[in-house]
């Protein structure tokens, strides 16, 4: 693995200052940083991971810490030094190894749901243009059914559908991300957005969501 | 769009505090790694970053990889 850098000679250096790492990470990056870096991430990364993966945890995390070297060796010169640099690389270990579970989780689980009935699917409300007589609707159900004309109006249709994947389908945010060809930021400024617009429109609106909230 | 009462009571809990000068997952993750050690060393990081608190308070997954992030430090013995 990782065989194609350089090594600059078999003393093993020892790096601890954020100058020492960066100096021998860069082109060509020394054989003793990299090993180092390796063996920092694996114990940090079966420290956080072992609460959420039972089986083959050594495998899982040798795979990732390799994956994870991959990227600091591609974007170390973007670390400003606020921090350790090892913080930092555990940082970007961390998030690829919680992207890589949640998606593995998600396979599994949409797989396994393929032949299960859906419990919320009882009590879910399809947003209707034609409403019944205001005589027929309780006050609850009439709120409801006016946030959601107001969300019907001011959504966009990715919105809605991002919402529907996040809040309804339980989708996790990184597999919306790859769904929609996008990334968790650009997903979750989307949502956002969508509240903006649900909390403007409410209050032109007159409507109050704590109140709304304390009626339902 | 399909909703039920407890998907919408969850969107209607987020719209108070909503506003414009959220930060997003890319401007938290980029402050992370100094949150994490500020918060190890009780400096009180929620004052000096509150918009980055705010976030990891309103995202899951942010949220859950800054303290498995707590939880690597932790074993690593950062000081």
């Amino acid at each position: 693995m990782l065989n194609w850098f350089k090594r600059r000679g078999s003393q093993r250096n020892s790096y601890s200052t954020n100058e020492e790492w960066i100096n021998g990470l860069k082109p060509p990056p020394d054989a003793n940083a990299i090993e180092q870096l390796r063996e920092h991430l694996i114990k940090g990364l079966k420290a956080s991971l072992y609460k959420y993966v039972q089986r083959d945890l050594d495998d899982f995390v040798e795979d990732i810490a390799q994956d994870s070297i991959l990227k600091i060796l591609d974007k170390y010169d973007t670390f400003r030094g606020e921090s350790k640099f090892t913080t930092w690389a555990m940082k970007v270990s961390v998030r690829e190894a919680y992207s890589e579970l949640r998606k593995k989780r998600y396979k599994d689980i949409s797989l396994e749901q393929h032949s299960q009935f859906d419990p919320d699917e009882k009590e879910a409300v399809e947003i209707e243009h034609d409403q019944p007589g205001p005589d027929q609707l309780t006050h609850e159900s009439m709120v409801v059914q006016k946030v959601m004309k107001i969300m019907e109006e001011e959504l966009t249709e990715k919105q809605q559908k991002v919402l529907q994947l996040l809040m309804i389908d339980q989708v996790p945010m990184t597999v919306v991300s790859e769904m929609m060809d996008s990334n968790r930021n650009a997903i979750y400024k989307l949502v956002h957005d969508a509240r903006l617009k649900l909390k403007n429109r409410m209050e032109v609106e007159g409507m109050d969501p704590e109140e709304i909230l304390e009626q339902m | 769009m399909k909703l039920n009462k407890k998907v919408l009571k969850k969107l209607l809990s987020m719209v108070p505090m909503t506003h414009e000068g959220e930060i997003g997952c890319d401007e938290c993750f980029d402050e992370l790694n100094e949150f994490a050690e500020m918060e190890l060393l009780g400096k009180s990081p929620e004052k000096a970053m509150p918009l980055v608190r705010e976030h990891l308070d309103k995202c899951g997954e942010c949220r859950q990889e800054y303290q498995a992030l707590l939880d690597a430090m932790k074993v690593l013995d950062f000081k």
